[in-house]
């Protein structure tokens, strides 16, 4: 609970877990605190905890919005401000912390201070009061939902958790009668498997000794009788564990590809600023090669250890039906076997850790060189390379030959030790043959018993390292799962069908972390206009863009498309409006025709082949050996950036977008390929709602506006000629362009 | 209506398979010298019986993708694999230098470009005799 709060729960989480905090001080206590100072007719509006003191201790408080009042509520302290009184709360920023000051005749009388991940909420917060007033003022009485507050969410929180074993077994539940099935036979194949030595017990006593001895009458017939039993139960194990291990193994397939889908569906419907924290092999790893583990413990280890135990109960059933003393000595080296396996698994666990620590570092080496050649050449940097690869490689086998050590000590001994037992039931055996009138057949049957029960103990302790990776597996693989999409897909319900593409930003801001990073843009923007932003670097133009595109929500204000809140209008639906040139376009693998289509996967080929037309691609695409069913994307073949540039214009075109979004590449092109892609940006810009991040002069030029955004805020607006002539921050931007490019 | 014989009889005219793998029958784009596009056929058989056989001509000049019929033994060379194939032009072998040498066209199709960029097409892979499709199973 305590590691939770740190990274980033709700409020009432992290009041709940703070590490000082005494248990009085909990929210629900300050809750009710507050709730006995409330007058008659007074009523919670909203609530928000605060986290800190004026000193910056941590300190629980809380601040509460009434119909009637804000109070502030501690545990040895009130106090409260009618809301007439109160001119503002304003929010004031100061870097790792925020202030929130309650504002009366324009000076701050009083303040509070959070950290600042928890500004999301104070704004929330602030809203409810804007709100409140404008119901004090024209004195309605709305419905206010007290948990409105509350409920904004945290972008994706974790829920949990549990053993992921466990979890793991609820996960494959929906195949419980393939896992009954699976189980049953593998009872079935163990119990079969201890029928052979039953029978040469039989064997020896019945037939073998009466033979040799010739004490009695003894059908040498009975010899192929024994025989053809022996040999029977040798096939019915075979044909049990061949359905066994074909039954398990299919469980286990179905889990781990229903796991692996899940992961990916889920996955795909997480947001960017997800993707934006996550490594990419990372990802990979886990869909892959962590549900491999799995699907190996299932299958495999699963298996083996419950067969090993059911042997183990068996056999020993067996043994003490046979000869209980000599079973009490047979199983006499149990207890050491048992603290050697807890010693050896206590060693083996941190240095299977170290081990897959050890081996992560390799990958990640591998991860940064591999797609980083051309850096790595073009700095003659080969060597550091290898050394840097052999340094990790070195930690991978050191730790693995520890390992290594306690597993070779281990083995032997086990073996050792079986031996030891063995040794014990020939000598107390022959003692028992002796003088208590054991057969020799039994105490053959209790020879074979007892090697089969030591070698299973020897294989159940592999069991425990393998359900350590698998579970270490599973939760990894549960730690994408559990990830709540911040965007929920279902929000927004509303269907628009085909947009205008009409765009307004209504004061917006938008947070990044602690990052304010758009600090309030108002815009407008007509069904068919063609926006260029324009701005230094980090400005917030990307954001704009994105918040555009809703690949994020906004902090504050809201976007608005055709009248209606993006919030509300179902994402996909709102997306088949869009189309998206980036700065570097993104090819798939798979062929050229296949790449135009990827928006529209069931277009054409006369759709395909007029959209590259347009875009300008089609006689470049005519030129490579197998046109348009040339391979491109990672493994395919080499295009420059002006073709990558102009398949994805294509791509954009054949969608017909009502809103275009155009990410400029900022490295300048040579003027041939930059005569092109303008020509094919013409085409695509035309009738349709743009917003291009601009760095070319065409697109500067042809732009019905150039909106100059400016550390989160709108700085000037007006045509290129307008802001050329106003010689403000785009006549100055624009100046250091060109220098740039004649240079 | 293009008057495509006379177009075809200029110098260096040439015609291009638009999609030469996955629909070599039709969309055709009839070059000229400079490489620009002159005209495009999409689907040669609307065409009369004297412009498609000029048409099928001019394309059979220069189109060479082989249709695998069997494949008659993979063995491993130092940096890739010897094929030996039986293919609609007769028997040859060529070698490839990567699994990434074979790629998939979608629904069983695929085609195979050798160390010397010449594509080999497996129109359906399910065509394939028993024994091929084993032997390809190992690299594809």
């Amino acid at each position: 609970m305590t590691r939770t709060a740190f990274t980033g729960l709700s409020t009432v989480v992290f009041h709940l877990t703070l590490p000082h905090a005494s248990p009085n001080e909990n929210p629900e206590t300050l809750l009710q605190n507050a709730e006995k100072r409330l007058v008659t007719g007074e009523r919670i509006i909203a609530r928000l905890f605060t986290d800190l003191d004026w000193n910056l201790h941590f300190h629980a408080g809380l601040i509460v919005l009434t119909n009637l009042r804000l109070l502030h509520v501690e545990l040895a302290q009130f106090q409260a401000w009618k809301l007439e009184e109160v001119q503002d709360l304003t929010l004031e920023e100061m870097g790792a912390t925020a202030a929130i000051h309650l504002m009366q005749a324009d000076s701050s009388v009083w303040h509070w201070r959070i950290t600042v991940g928890h500004v999301r909420e104070v704004e929330a917060f602030l809203a409810k009061l804007k709100e409140q007033r404008g119901t004090v003022t024209s004195e309605t009485e709305a419905a206010v939902d007290e948990e409105d507050v509350f409920s904004v969410e945290e972008p994706e929180t974790k829920t949990s958790t549990g053993q992921p074993l466990v979890r793991l077994f609820k996960f494959s539940s929906k195949w419980y009668k393939l896992m009954l099935l699976g189980f049953v036979l593998t009872v079935a194949s163990t119990a079969s498997g201890l029928i052979g030595p039953w029978l040469t017990m039989s064997l020896v006593d019945e037939v073998l000794i009466p033979l040799q001895t010739a004490t009695s009458d003894v059908l040498i017939g009975r010899v192929y009788h024994f025989v053809l039993m022996l040999a029977g139960a040798a096939v019915l194990t075979w044909l049990l564990q061949w359905a066994t291990t074909y039954v398990i193994s299919r469980v286990a397939e179905r889990v781990t590809s229903h796991m692996r889908r899940a992961t990916f569906e889920h996955l795909q419907k997480l947001s960017l600023t997800y993707f934006n924290k996550k490594r990419t092999g990372d990802l990979i790893s886990r869909i892959g090669s962590d549900t491999d583990n799995i699907s190996l413990f299932i299958s495999v280890n699963f298996i083996d250890f419950a067969c090993d135990v059911m042997t183990i109960l068996f056999t020993a059933v067996i043994l003490f039906s046979l000869n209980p003393m000599l079973a009490l000595a047979a199983i006499g080296p149990l207890p050491i076997v048992a603290w050697l396996v807890q010693w050896v698994r206590s060693h083996l666990r941190g240095g299977f850790a170290a081990a897959s620590r050890a081996w992560s570092a390799m990958n990640s080496v591998l991860s940064d060189t591999i797609p980083g050649v051309r850096v790595v050449k073009a700095f003659a940097q080969e060597q550091r390379e290898i050394d840097r690869f052999r340094e990790q490689d070195q930690q991978i086998f050191d730790t693995n030959d520890r390992v290594n050590r306690t597993w070779s000590f281990f083995e032997p001994t086990i073996s050792l030790l079986t031996d030891i037992g063995l040794l014990v039931i020939w000598g107390a055996g022959a003692w028992s043959v002796a003088y208590e009138h054991t057969t020799v057949g039994v105490l053959t049957g209790f020879v074979l018993y007892v090697g089969r029960f030591y070698g299973k103990l020897d294989s159940m302790s592999r069991f425990v390292a393998s359900a350590q990776r698998a579970a270490s597996s599973a939760h990894r693989i549960f730690d994408i799962l559990d990830v709540k999409p911040d965007m929920p897909i279902t929000s927004g319900m509303l269907k628009v069908g085909r947009l205008s593409g009409a765009i307004e930003f209504r004061g917006i801001k938008f947070r990044h972390g602690s990052r304010q990073i758009i600090r309030g843009i108002d815009l407008k923007i007509a069904p068919g206009e063609m926006i260029g932003l324009v701005g230094p670097s980090g400005a917030g133009k990307t954001t704009l863009v994105n918040l555009a595109c809703r690949f994020f929500d906004v902090s504050e204000g809201a976007v608005l498309v055709d009248g209606h809140d993006l919030r509300e209008i179902d994402v996909v639906d709102y997306r088949r409006n869009l189309g998206l040139v980036l700065q570097e376009p993104y090819l798939f693998f798979g062929t050229i025709a296949e790449n135009i289509a990827y928006g529209k996967p069931d277009a054409t080929r006369t759709e395909i082949i007029a959209a590259a037309k347009a875009a300008r691609a089609h006689d470049f695409i005519l030129k490579l050996t197998d046109a348009y069913d040339s391979m491109v994307g990672e493994r395919g073949q080499q295009l420059s950036g002006g073709e990558r540039q102009r398949i994805s214009i294509a791509r954009a075109l054949l969608v017909n977008p009502a809103i275009l979004i155009l990410d400029e590449a900022t490295s300048s092109v040579d003027t041939e390929t930059e005569r092109e892609i303008q020509a094919a940006l013409d085409h695509l810009v035309k009738g349709r709602t743009t917003i291009a991040i601009a760095h070319r002069l065409g697109t500067l030029c042809k732009a019905n506006r150039l909106v100059v955004v400016d550390n989160g805020v709108i700085s000037e607006i007006g045509t290129h000629e307008d802001l050329m002539n106003r010689s403000g921050t785009y006549a100055r931007l624009h100046q250091a362009m060109v220098e740039v490019n004649q240079a | 209506m293009i008057d495509l014989i006379s177009i075809l009889q200029q110098p260096d005219v040439r015609p291009i398979r638009l999609f030469p793998l996955t629909d070599p029958e039709r969309w055709v784009a009839i070059l000229d010298s400079k490489g620009q596009e002159v005209a495009c056929i999409e689907d040669p058989a609307t065409l009369d019986a004297t412009q498609r056989a000029a048409l099928d001509a001019a394309l059979a000049k220069r189109h060479f993708v082989p249709v695998i019929r069997r494949i008659l033994m993979i063995t491993r060379a130092p940096d890739g694999h010897d094929w030996l194939v039986e293919t609609d032009r007769g028997t040859t072998t060529f070698r490839i230098e990567t699994d990434e040498s074979i790629q998939s066209l979608g629904s069983g199709r695929i085609v195979i470009i050798d160390k010397l960029g010449t594509r080999y097409l497996v129109p359906k892979i399910t065509d394939l005799d028993r024994d091929s499709r084993r032997k390809l199973e190992r690299y594809y």
